[in-house]
């Protein structure tokens, strides 16, 4: 008896493993592709280079056409910035001496305006979003399906016990 | 055969949620926390005058780690925090707190006297050390490290307030400039870079 029902138990627990996972994928990839500016990439070092002259062109209030007004990253990238002009620049909290380059490490989702030495507006945009790529994606998906599985196995208990004709074999 | 089955997708799941947890895990974080200057560039030099009257050169700082930070001593925010920060890298380093020179440059020399600077100072750490010189020569130092202080109205009875960066520069012991901070980033961190720079 003890048996039967633990292999109904074990059983039951199995396709609530497998019903959460389908749920969650499907829930997931749904969310995914309904929020399709995630950008879907591994986080990578990007390099902004200040050529030179850009201070020059800056007092004369012209942009240097190789260098955006603003870009976009996704968390853990790292911007670095190469200062190739003959004068210091900065950019929010970077300083970048001439001739060297500086790293900005993306840790965190957020939207920031930097003053910017190398614009002529005076300011820079950087945009930070999650990544969302199908490993990022999957490790979500592993994380979420325990606990849906749990969820899922308390609830049919409640909503759908064992029956006595589950547990005990026909009486001929 | 069906316990079999059971175990056989508990091992799947197991494995699953294993390799979920190892892989997120295993990252290596940066070497360094703080923004890396890349090569790194023997930082400017200036003398100045401390907190005491006492001239303070930088290059007389080389065997020591510098951390510079430049602020004013009526700043509402950004300046004291800063300087809590230091405090907290201070306790950190335990008996090697005398190889670092945390060190506040004025960006309000009208107002932060060597009296207003030393009475603020002692106030987060006795060996803070604070610079101050004429307006000249501040602007020079202010200059080569990019450094460009803006009065602006305040409220209350502070009168005005000055906008500057809030970055801390971070000189090794060679004397070149290694690292900026930028504000905001924990203590523990910037701990974390003054240590690797120790091991240099």
């Amino acid at each position: 008896m003890d048996k039967e029902i633990l292999n109904l138990a074990l059983r039951r627990a199995v396709i609530v493993l497998i019903l959460s996972f389908v749920f969650v994928f499907a829930f997931s990839e749904l969310a995914y592709a309904l929020t399709s500016s995630s950008p879907d990439r591994d986080p990578q070092e990007i390099v902004l280079t200040i050529p030179l002259g850009t201070a020059e062109k800056i007092a004369a209030g012209q942009a240097e056409p190789t260098i955006p007004e603003e870009m976009n990253f996704v968390v853990g990238d790292t911007l670095v910035v190469k200062n190739e002009d003959t004068t210091d620049h900065q950019l929010g909290p970077l300083f970048i001496p001439a001739g060297t380059s500086a790293s900005l490490p993306l840790q965190k989702a957020s939207s920031f305006e930097y003053n910017c030495s190398f614009q002529p507006s005076s300011f820079f945009g950087i945009q930070v979003r999650q990544q969302a790529t199908f490993s990022f994606r999957f490790f979500a998906i592993a994380y979420a399906t325990p606990a849906t599985a749990i969820f899922l196995y308390v609830y049919s208990i409640v909503a759908l016990p064992f029956k006595k004709k589950e547990l005990s074999t026909p009486q001929e | 055969m069906k316990r079999t089955f059971a175990l056989l997708g508990f091992t799947a799941l197991a494995g699953f949620i294993l390799i979920a947890v190892v892989s997120t895990q295993s990252a290596k974080p940066p070497v360094f926390q703080g923004s890396l200057i890349d090569p790194p560039i023997l930082a400017k030099d200036f003398l100045l005058h401390d907190q005491n009257g006492q001239p303070f050169r930088l290059s007389d700082q080389h065997g020591k780690v510098v951390l510079l930070y430049f602020g004013y001593t009526y700043c509402p925010d950004v300046c004291p925090a800063t300087l809590v920060d230091f405090k907290r890298i201070r306790e950190g380093l335990g008996d090697r707190v005398n190889e670092v020179e945390f060190v506040f440059i004025t960006v309000d020399p009208d107002r932060d006297t060597t009296d207003q600077m030393k009475n603020y100072l002692g106030g987060f750490a006795p060996n803070f050390i604070g610079l101050r010189d004429e307006p000249p020569v501040l602007q020079q130092v202010w200059a080569d490290y990019g450094i460009a202080p803006q009065k602006q109205p305040g409220a209350g009875t502070a009168g005005y307030l000055v906008d500057h960066p809030a970055r801390v520069y971070v000189i090794d012991r060679s004397g070149n400039l290694r690292l900026t901070f930028p504000f905001g980033l924990a203590a523990e961190a910037m701990l974390h870079d003054v240590l690797v720079l120790f091991a240099d």
